[in-house]
């Protein structure tokens, strides 16, 4: 084994280096002048473009679809430069869009009960429904209808709710006990280091996705069960990351001098070392969320997570998945409200880690 | 170096112990009786406890796990208790090469994907092409693999006539805008020079090969595999190309990202900067001089992916119905076969053991510094 930071590197969570920047490249001085127009133009143009698309303006696929690209490309664009208006030019947009559509799903998640969605999960109350309906975005059914008529956007809200819950609920339990071991093993070394290493090496001697088969294989598919396993998955990360952490500290000046003058080792532990060991770990959350969600996603798609009638994203696509040449939008409206989701945890996670773990400033410094 | 190995070797037998431990106590995390749970309620007495026999119920645990071991050891996993009965061993040795092939095709596919863009984005790093190639290749990793095999599906199978239009008109559009730039520059810098009939060469070959991949791309199977010996190789790799290249767009994107970061490190010290005075050309520059020194990074992670693609084949196999240990694991789960889930746990995770530490080991072995142990 090298060093930390390639063993860290070894699960999925994160193998790739820091971010490429996407504020750097300076804009050339034609596009700058013409912010104000690009702004103003990309907002509306793009938002009417959009909403042609999206409502039955535009009544072939691939042109109503092509609408939709165009329009959206719009819309980003006019956001772009809003927002570089407003912020300066190293504002970094995908960020906030990010942040944005974070809170969005988030609060969508939280609200799911009280939002007016169409039913989303009894079959037998959709009986009146019509099924099968495509998307338009200003309808009863905004992402359209399953074969059963139940409404797509509200499976989506409630798979929102089990994804977040179980991703958030993993990391924690995660982020406790094995940043516990972890503080531990890097403290006390000697014995203690070997056991908690030897218990985390064959956890991850295990594929990633192979240990959470084996887990939920024995365990019934409940949201309880799934979110034990996925916290699993997640311990040994924490316990690398925590113990590498309190390695950099526990020969700092500090540290010895709290020995020096007296203090014990928990309050060493809890109160010299934890404050500074914990920011990093906290900052690698938004990633290990964004692996945990992939994760539990692919379990539900094959069929092994929370079941029907109680919507996932991973369900829904995978219900869609035997008429989706007819029907693509009973996959691509899950999978594209997961693949944001996904992609915005991995991009405010990225700024978070630049932002409080010292090494990626380190290396991201180094650019 | 020989005590470093040995080091690495003897750490190797606790986790292997303790891996093996972790697959057969999987039977004791089953809540209840695991016969009834393979049975369902409705089973006979006298069924239950022939299956509780077969699994070894009736012994206590220590035991079972000795003899489960012992076995192990001699490629003997016990059978599977649902119908069809089976050696678990012999279905392992069917499918387990069926899932090493993905896992070397969709390898071999990410690295030839991602050097050639690696090295050209290190060498424009900032320009629009790398900010445009990395925020893709953020994307691709944001994508679970489920979901971009079932995009590849759509396009590649389902909309077949459109993608093919779709490849003519965009790569022509490319050739085209190429060649006018380089007529243009030609114009400007009042001759034709090296790098302008590059570009040409390069805009034709664009073109060629949009009009190839539009007349002559192959027809991929929405699911199922054919054995090299069943249909030969290139109905074989036609029917594995899909999983494969599903895995690969994943990995292909952390490669690039990961060899792009290095490159630029690289492309900034001085022997670069040496053989550029010495008026080397910008290809011999970045393949023989940079390439080498920053592949060192790539080849660890290349390690590491190729232990983890033989997890990520479950999510292929099971959207392309192929049969390799992936589908089997989530077959077996499905129908509580509890010896085959053990077994498949068992040999997927001493492989990615045992690649892991190759790959370590081969890491010592390239840098000399580590070889030494001197770090």
């Amino acid at each position: 084994m090298v060093d930390a930071e390639p063993l860290l590197d070894a699960r999925d969570v994160e193998v790739a280096p820091p971010p490429a920047p996407d504020e750097a490249t300076p804009a050339p001085a034609g596009w700058r002048r013409h912010r104000r127009a690009i702004a103003a133009a990309g907002l509306v143009g793009g938002a009417a473009v959009t909403w042609m698309g999206t409502t039955g303006a535009v009544d072939l696929p691939w042109p109503r679809a092509a609408t939709v690209v165009v329009g959206v490309a719009l819309l980003l664009a006019g956001i772009d430069s809003a927002l570089k208006l407003w912020r300066g030019e190293r504002v970094q947009t995908a960020l906030w869009l990010s942040v944005a559509w974070l809170v969005i799903v988030g609060a969508a998640a939280l609200l799911a009960d009280v939002l007016p969605l169409a039913e989303a999960q009894d079959p037998s109350r959709t009986l009146t429904e019509p099924s099968l309906v495509r998307p338009d975005l200003f309808s009863e059914h905004p992402l359209g209808t399953d074969r059963q008529s139940l409404d797509i956007l509200g499976g989506v809200v409630y798979g929102a709710r089990v994804s977040l819950t179980v991703g958030l609920g993993a990391v924690a339990i995660g982020l406790v006990v094995g940043g516990f071991l972890g503080l531990l093993a890097g403290y006390y070394r000697g014995r203690v280091d070997a056991v908690i290493g030897l218990v985390t090496d064959a956890l991850i001697a295990f594929p990633p996705l192979i240990l959470l088969l084996a887990l939920v294989s024995a365990l019934e598919p409940s949201v309880r069960n799934v979110t034990i396993g996925l916290a699993v998955l997640s311990i040994p990360i924490y316990v690398r990351l925590a113990r590498a952490n309190t390695l950099r500290y526990a020969e700092r000046d500090f540290v010895v001098m709290a020995r020096a003058l007296g203090g014990r080792d928990r309050r060493i532990l809890f109160r010299e070392l934890l404050p500074n060991v914990l920011p990093p770990l906290v900052s690698y959350g938004f990633v290990v969320v964004a692996v945990l969600v992939v994760a539990e996603a692919s379990l539900s798609y094959l069929g092994l997570s929370v079941q029907r009638p109680n919507p996932t994203w991973g369900n829904l696509i995978a219900a869609g998945e035997d008429s989706f040449d007819r029907h693509p939008h009973l996959v691509f409206a899950p999978g594209i409200v997961l693949f944001l989701t996904v992609f915005a945890l991995n991009r405010v996670g990225e700024a978070a880690r630049v932002l409080w773990d010292p090494r990626a400033r380190r290396a991201d410094g180094g650019r | 170096m020989g005590t470093m190995i040995a080091g690495k070797l003897l750490r190797l037998v606790p986790i292997v112990l303790l891996v093996s431990l972790g697959s057969f106590l999987l039977l004791e995390l089953v809540p209840g009786d695991p016969a009834l749970a393979v049975l369902g309620e409705t089973a006979t007495p006298e069924r239950v406890a022939e299956v509780r026999a077969e699994l070894g119920l009736d012994r206590p645990l220590a035991e079972r796990y000795g003899e489960w071991l012992g076995g192990v050891v001699t490629g003997d996993f016990g059978r599977s208790v649902v119908p069809p009965v089976q050696d678990v061993s012999t279905m392992i040795a069917a499918r387990l090469p069926v899932t090493l092939e993905i896992a070397l095709l969709a390898m071999l596919m990410s690295l030839a994907m991602a050097v050639p863009f690696g090295l050209w984005t290190a060498h424009r790093a900032g320009a629009p092409l790398d900010t445009a190639v990395g925020g893709a290749a953020f994307a691709a990793i944001s994508m679970p693999s489920f979901l971009s095999a079932l995009v590849l599906v759509f396009f590649l199978i389902f909309n077949r006539g459109s993608v093919r239009l779709l490849v003519l008109v965009l790569g022509l559009a490319l050739a085209a805008g190429v060649a006018v730039r380089a007529v243009r520059s030609a114009r400007r810098d009042g001759g034709w020079e090296r790098s302008h009939r590059l570009a040409l060469v390069g805009a034709a070959v664009a073109a060629g090969v949009a009009v190839l991949l539009a007349v002559a791309l192959p027809v991929f199977p929405r699911q199922g595999f054919v054995r090299i010996t069943g249909g030969g190789l290139i109905e074989n790799l036609r029917s594995a190309f899909l999983p494969a290249l599903t895995l690969a767009l994943v990995e292909g994107a952390v490669f690039l990202r990961v060899l792009r970061n290095d490159l630029v490190g690289t492309l900034q010290e001085d022997f670069v900067l040496a053989a550029r005075a010495k008026g080397m050309s910008t290809p011999h520059v970045l393949v023989r001089d940079a390439l080498r020194p920053s592949s060192f990074s790539l080849v660890t992670v290349a390690g590491v992916t190729l232990g983890r693609l033989l997890g990520g084949t479950v999510i292929v196999e099971t959207v392309f119905r192929v049969p390799g240990m992936g589908s089997m694991l989530v077959d077996a789960i499905q129908t509580k076969d509890f010896p085959v889930v053990q077994a498949s746990v068992l040999v997927l995770a001493l492989l990615f053991v045992l690649i892991n530490t190759a790959v370590d080991l081969s890491y010592a072995y390239l840098d000399p510094r580590i070889r030494r142990g001197g770090r």
